[in-house]
């Protein structure tokens, strides 16, 4: 019995030995991805962030936004499915499919197609996230097989980008007969049909996905041929797999001790990109919980001093280094033409803070150190998830610098579902909130800052601002767009509902050997298919046949 | 004997439904509601209210509850809010995974602890059974998730010995012979199995030191001794063999330490079991993913409690019931 088992060992080392196989020349390799998280479908109306990364490798837009991030008209807009396009009136845009489209499964793609994407999109039974971007359009017909029709209910900067950037395209032939309902948990959403550069090979959940090249693919034949994602719920163990070289990319390392070890791996290349996540401290204006105005932040010189009493310069480096900067107004860094320098934003100045908060009657008449008016002590607290170490670190460090003066924080953490059930109902005082952003301002920041506005949770309110909102998101030009969006943030500056703590850089890790790497801020993985591993730096894993 | 197999299993059934019946009002009563955007993308009031009816969250806790429990005797778990599967599919997948590594871990846990255990119980009292026990309290000390990340970082990113996460080699393994991937699943599973069965046999050595002290006092030692039997002999075949006896309790009560360890372990290790699934499922809100981790859960520790009660029974007929 032990001499068997002591025979085993030598026939399992053996037996498990990788002997690399044939693929050699320009359309080999394999990328392994290291993936934070899993997704949940890779049907598109249903995906959010992770399964758009995948299943943007497997499902074609009608065309896609370029390197420039416009969306405004259709400049810089890079054809997919739709070879060409343009406006029957103002209201009308007409799509030309590319009539070498084809399905995975054989069929053409047709305008029928998109006409059915958009009905399904825009459905409240699927419930996708997306819906509210579709809104302006009416409706979409198939004019002929190869020409589809958007009509639209309004003119505005960016109709274009909400027919052409939101919807990926889906096959009618395979959905059609399974009712909206039951998209959800389909089987089609775990092993999907597209017409993408990418075809569905495998997912075993909780550990991996793959997706094979499409040798036929219309737009060119992608050089790397498997993709893989291997999905790890702890980021610390998604990027050791990248340092230690079982996965060959990640898309963000998150925080700079992580980025200074990527750069010091031999293998490995970073690249920076703009982000397109911003952080904030929101003041809500109503009392916690309820409607009437907040005890504090009602007071809009207060906000003004607290902003003031802050070195955010300083602690976005402590924070961050320098891989993130202090937003002048509510933008990520992707937004870069929003990136107004000359916006009225008040320098750190204690003094002029205390002499503020003097000004509007508070004071530390009892010598205790904080700070009152009347039997009311000028404190407040802050929300933080307990997951996020950058903001909980943010929070404690406001909340230092705010003792010095007279003011009491007190921190309230809890795990994130808690922090935004609470932070949605209006039950905080003050909370450190995080929003990743489309490529598009137009959407983002009137949710969450529109008097109206879903993500509102702070109850700021100023017609003015609404107003340059409105102007800004309706501008027939770029320019006039530009124009209305910096009188909106003079206007948001000088309210200070909010103080805008840090928009943070992105940077992605890369295996060395993967050449004509490109990320899109908005859609990480958008030029996969134009990525390559040169036929002499291929390793066993890129030669592997199956 | 069958009358008490009757009356435990009726007691398991009754356990099992006061922990569904706990759990079930616990997390719906816990702050934190599902379907709520995580912050990496704006809310949809309308969406999020569509799915909560559409998962009946929108009705009184008592009549969910009543709704759960039916579907429950249907052996419908549910579907989960965040995988988008059915509850069962995903559980079959993950539990053959999580009972691999508790038995991996149980055997480290057993064999080592025993060995190191009997091994100190035999040079008690020596500088190197003060050291050991030293040692072994360290070790049962230790967080399991910060002895994870050391040895991850130790063993699998810095020595390159083990792989760091996951269960299989996505891009190898469909390619490898049957022993290969037998290697490779054992390659992966190394590292938490390790995390597990440390912790948990410093503990288990410091209960086998003090029964096989007891042991060695016992009057069929010094028989055994005065017979002129060799002192390995004595202490393997006569101290031992009956110093196994309590710790075989230890068996039932390592199963609820392994299943609340493997929570972090698997996070940790991206290990793709139930442990994983109910922090995931915790995180997320994912009710009908926690009521079922907790079921399985709850019904793996009242089998292993069962099948230890049965095996203790086995080994010492004063116990067998009648």
């Amino acid at each position: 019995m032990r001499r068997a088992a002591v025979l085993l060992i030598p026939v399992l080392l053996v037996s498990c030995s990788r002997s690399p196989a044939g693929c050699s020349g320009d359309f080999c390799g394999t990328v392994v991805f290291a993936a934070i998280g899993q997704p949940s479908t890779l049907l598109p109306p249903l995906g959010e962030a992770l399964e758009r990364d995948i299943h943007d490798q497997i499902f074609l837009k009608l065309a896609d936004i370029g390197p420039d991030g416009n969306t405004i008209g259709d400049k810089g807009f890079e054809p997919q499915l739709a070879d060409r396009w343009g406006w029957t009136d103002s209201l009308t845009l007409a799509f030309h499919l590319n009539p070498k489209a084809r399905w995975q499964d054989g069929p053409p793609v047709t305008a029928g197609d998109v006409a059915f994407t958009f009905r399904a999109f825009s459905d409240s039974e699927i419930g996708s996230n997306y819906r509210e971007n579709l809104s302006r359009i009416a409706s979409v017909t198939a004019q002929d097989s190869a020409t589809a029709v958007f009509h639209f209910r309004t003119r505005y900067p960016e109709m274009f980008y909400d027919a052409a950037y939101q919807l990926r395209i889906l096959p009618q032939h395979l959905l059609d007969s399974l009712p909206y309902p039951r998209w959800r948990g389909s089987a089609f959403g775990r092993a999907p049909v597209g017409d993408g550069p990418y075809r569905f090979v495998s997912w075993t959940p909780d550990q991996s996905l793959e997706l094979a090249a499409d040798s036929t693919f219309f737009l060119g034949r992608p050089h790397i041929r498997r993709l893989i994602w291997r999905f790890a719920a702890d980021p610390q163990t998604a990027i050791a797999q990248v340092i230690a070289g079982e996965a060959d990319a990640i898309e963000v390392l998150l925080s700079p001790p992580n980025i200074d070890r990527a750069k010091k791996t031999a293998h490995l290349t970073v690249y920076p990109y703009a982000g397109s996540a911003y952080t904030f401290l929101d003041f809500n204006l109503h009392a916690r919980g309820g409607s009437g105005p907040h005890p504090v932040f009602s007071d809009v010189a207060v906000r003004r001093a607290l902003i003031l009493a802050t070195d955010r310069e300083r602690m976005v480096t402590n924070v961050w280094g320098t891989a993130a900067k202090v937003p002048p107004a509510p933008i990520p860094q992707a937004w870069k033409a929003l990136w107004f320098n000359d916006l009225p934003i008040p320098a750190f100045d204690t003094t002029r803070a205390k002499h503020m908060l003097d000004s509007a009657g508070w004071r530390d008449t009892g010598h205790t150190g904080v700070r009152q008016k009347g039997s009311r002590k000028l404190a407040f607290s802050i929300r933080v998830p307990s997951t996020s170490a950058a903001r909980k670190q943010y929070a404690q460090l406001i909340q230092e610098q705010l003792r010095r003066i007279g003011v009491q924080v007190t921190i309230e953490e809890s795990d994130n579902p808690t922090f935004q059930q609470k932070y949605h109902a209006g039950d905080y005082d003050a909370a450190i909130q995080t929003y990743v952003n489309d490529p598009t301002p137009s959407s983002g920041v009137p949710q969450t800052w529109r008097s109206t506005g879903d993500d509102n949770a702070g109850h700021y309110s100023d017609p003015a601002f609404d107003h340059q909102l409105d102007l800004a998101t309706h501008a027939p030009t770029p320019d006039d767009a530009l124009r209305a969006w910096k009188a909106a943030f003079v206007i948001f500056a000088a309210d200070a509902p909010a103080m805008m703590l840090n928009a943070p850089d992105n940077v992605a890790a890369v295996d060395k050997r993967i050449t004509n790497v490109r990320i899109r801020p908005d859609s990480y993985w958008a030029y996969l298919w134009t990525w390559r591993i040169p036929a002499d730096r291929l390793i066993d894993r890129d030669r592997l046949e199956r | 004997m069958t009358l008490w197999l009757v009356r435990r299993v009726l007691a398991a059934i009754a356990i099992v439904f006061a922990v569904v019946t706990l759990i079930f009002f616990a997390i719906h009563a816990a702050p934190g509601t599902p379907f709520l955007p995580g912050g990496d993308r704006h809310l949809d009031p309308v969406l999020v209210a569509s799915l909560r009816a559409r998962f009946g969250l929108d009705q009184p806790l008592p009549m969910q509850f009543a709704h759960y429990l039916s579907a429950l005797v249907r052996g419908d778990m549910g579907e989960s809010f965040r995988l988008q599967l059915p509850v069962k599919d995903a559980l079959a997948a993950a539990i053959p995974n999580t009972v691999l590594l508790a038995a991996a871990a149980l055997t480290i846990d057993f064999l080592l602890g025993i060995v190191i255990g009997a091994w100190q119980a035999a040079r008690a009292r020596e500088g190197s059974d003060a050291a050991l026990t030293a040692v072994m309290l360290f070790g049962y000390s230790l967080p399991t998730f910060w002895l994870g990340l050391v040895l991850l970082l130790l063993l699998g990113d810095w020595i390159h010995l083990f792989p760091i996460g996951g269960a299989i080699d996505p891009v190898f393994h469909g390619s490898m012979s049957l022993g290969g991937r037998v290697l490779d699943r054992l390659r992966h599973l190394a590292l938490p199995a390790l995390t597990l069965g440390l912790v948990g046999a410093a503990g288990t050595a410091r209960f086998q030191r003090a029964a096989m002290l007891n042991a060695l006092e016992r009057a069929f030692v010094r028989t055994a001794r005065a017979k002129g039997l060799a002192e390995p002999v004595v202490l393997i075949r006569h101290a031992l063999s009956n110093a196994l006896l309590p710790t075989i309790t230890l068996l039932g009560l390592a199963l609820p330490f392994l299943l609340t360890g493997s929570v972090v372990v698997e996070t940790v290790f991206a290990w793709p079991g139930m442990g994983k699934l109910a922090a995931d499922a915790i995180a997320s809100r994912d009710y009908p993913m926690v009521m079922a981790t907790a079921l399985v859960a709850s019904i793996m520790v009242v089998i292993g409690n069962l099948f230890a009660d049965l095996l203790y029974a086995a080994a010492d007929p004063r116990v067998r019931p009648t």
